[in-house]
């Protein structure tokens, strides 16, 4: 086990009464690294992404992130130590404006979300950091407009926003571009592409032209277990890989 | 703040001034009530307009305070300089214990809120010895302030005016500032909120101990409105009561809760005046306000001006 590595599963499994929905699953994540999950619907991807994240606790098996051993932390404790992520279903505050859906995520991991005293229009900062993150993520026309008025392909982006103002160090995406057109996709994927080496990145996603087109490497998840890992051209080789993914031989 | 919010600030805080001058007695004591109610329903809607938890206990805080301010004034002659930072500082303590509930949600959290406001009622109803069970504590002074007696009606009433200024100047700092909006984004997405690095739970504890601190400084004001306390303060219905408020003037906004506060007691008292049933037609007002206008009278008006300005400058 190296040190460089930015996440270390180990073993991970997770059960739902009889369904094994993770199954003894290990992933060494390399950092800078660019790791792409696939697998059919059903194959655990979402639920294994749970599992690392803290919203659900693994059955068993153990977690470390950079070297910090985290399988007892909460959710919040983990996404303290440097973990971001967006949702598979797009999981933003609609009632809020733009700017303070993205004021909230700025303050999740810093002291100032206990502050009472002082309006949170008072920390410009914290302004000028959301406007440059919807500038990212093309989305500056739209900061006091209220959630509920954007568009579906909006609040794709909005979602990416939220997960990137934190500065994770490893981001995890779940299916970012589910339910986009092509060129919204197209945007998605060179934003997600155009990201810093600093920030590794683990991402479910099912268009193989996107997923094989920014991975480094591939893992290829069925019945909740890893049926094989590889470069992306090992992937799109690998028999059992057309067989169960592409329905192909 | 924009120069017209100061400006209806301004024209607010004249008024609130002038009513001594214009009302009688009987109606100053009224609008007095109406404040010191709302600011309970105030205190209610910290957690159910912020962050999104109907509390049906803050009678029990509310009551406990009043109780504690009464019996040390009353049966051991402490002075109110005292007697009221001690209701005061009862009434939260009780809160500190009570923000358990927060660790439930939703349907669970109202029925652990009621149940534990049922204990305190139950307790001071029964422990006759200590609370004077069903006749309550009586004849509890007005305090002197500054060599003030706060005996007559008016003074009272600027008296508590005095106290709601400094707390609503409080209160909009505190729901404007990062821990309000914490709470807001609770109440849209609790598992969001958990993935950017909140524990909520915290933040909802605070709440709930702040919340349960006003409900006590309105129980404190009430004690010395009344002058009296009885088990009545911590029932239900009171809890309930300070829920409606708070709907029907508006929720999740600061002057939502006095509104409701007034309406409620002004045709309580009004109604009552003629009509036996008069639960009743607060009952029908509290359907149609959640029928045609579920945004209490707060959201009613401002969407009225919205519309208004829209047509404006259409036309």
């Amino acid at each position: 086990m190296s040190a460089t590595h930015a996440l270390e599963v180990a073993g991970v499994s997770k059960v739902f009464g009889g369904l094994r929905a993770v199954d003894n699953v290990s992933l060494s994540i390399a950092a800078g690294e660019r790791r792409i999950i696939i697998g059919p619907n059903g194959a655990g991807k979402t639920t294994l992404f749970h599992c690392i994240t803290g919203t659900l606790t693994p059955t068993s098996g153990s977690l470390s992130l950079f070297g910090t051993e985290m399988t007892a932390l909460p959710e919040h404790a983990r996404t303290a130590l440097g973990i971001g992520r967006t949702f598979q279903i797009s999981n933003v505050f609609i009632d809020l404006t733009v700017l303070d859906n993205l004021r909230l995520a700025g303050v999740g991991t810093s002291g100032r979300k206990w502050v009472m005293h002082r309006s949170i229009d008072a920390y410009a900062d914290l302004g000028d950091r959301a406007l440059a993150s919807l500038r990212q993520v093309g989305l500056a026309d739209r900061i006091d407009m209220t959630v509920k008025h954007l568009s579906y392909g909006e609040r794709r982006q909005l979602e990416l926003a939220l997960a990137l103002i934190g500065s994770p160090r490893v981001l995890f995406l779940d299916e970012p571009c589910a339910g986009l057109s092509p060129s919204e996709r197209r945007r998605i994927f060179e934003l997600i592409a155009g990201l810093p080496r600093s920030i590794t990145i683990l991402m479910i996603e099912h268009d193989m032209d996107i997923a094989l087109g920014l991975a480094d490497r591939v893992t290829v998840l069925h019945h909740g277990a890893v049926i094989v890992e590889g470069s992306p051209e090992e992937i799109r080789a690998h028999p059992e890989v057309r067989e169960v993914y592409f329905g192909q031989r | 703040m924009s120069r017209q919010q100061w400006i209806g600030i301004g024209v607010l805080a004249l008024a609130a001034l002038a009513v001594p001058q214009f009302a009688g007695s009987y109606w100053t004591g009224l609008i007095t009530q109406i404040l010191i109610f709302g600011l309970l329903a105030l205190a209610v809607d910290l957690m159910l307009g912020h962050a999104g938890l109907m509390s049906v206990c803050h009678a029990a805080f509310f009551s406990v305070a009043a109780y504690t301010t009464a019996i040390l004034q009353v049966r051991h002659g402490v002075p109110a300089i005292v007697a009221a930072p001690a209701g005061l500082f009862a009434g939260t303590l009780l809160g500190v214990i009570f923000a358990m509930a927060v660790r439930t949600r939703g349907v669970y959290f109202i029925l652990i809120t009621l149940a534990l406001g049922y204990v305190v009622w139950g307790v001071e109803y029964r422990w006759s010895s200590f609370t004077g069970g069903d006749n309550g504590v009586t004849n509890v002074p007005r305090p002197v302030l500054i060599g003030l007696k706060l005996d007559t009606a008016e003074h009272f009433y600027y008296f508590v005016l005095v106290v709601l200024a400094i707390v609503l100047a409080a209160y909009r700092v505190l729901v404007a500032s990062p821990f309000g909006l914490t709470l807001r984004g609770i109440k849209a997405s609790e598992s969001r909120m958990t993935s950017l690095g909140f524990a909520t739970a915290r933040h909802l504890f605070v709440a709930f101990v702040i919340s349960a601190f006003l409900a006590s400084l309105a129980g404190v004001l009430y004690v010395y409105y009344n002058r009296f306390v009885n088990p009545v303060s911590a029932s239900f219905p009171i809890s309930v009561e300070a829920v409606l408020m708070a709907i029907m003037g508006g929720s999740g906004t600061i002057l939502g809760p006095f509104i409701g506060s007034g309406v409620f007691l002004g045709l309580r008292n009004w109604v009552s005046s003629f009509i036996e049933f008069h639960a009743a037609v607060i009952g029908i007002v509290f359907i149609a306000t959640v029928l045609w206008a579920p945004e209490g009278v707060m959201g009613f008006a401002r969407r009225v001006l919205a519309r208004r300005r829209s047509g404006a400058s259409t036309r």
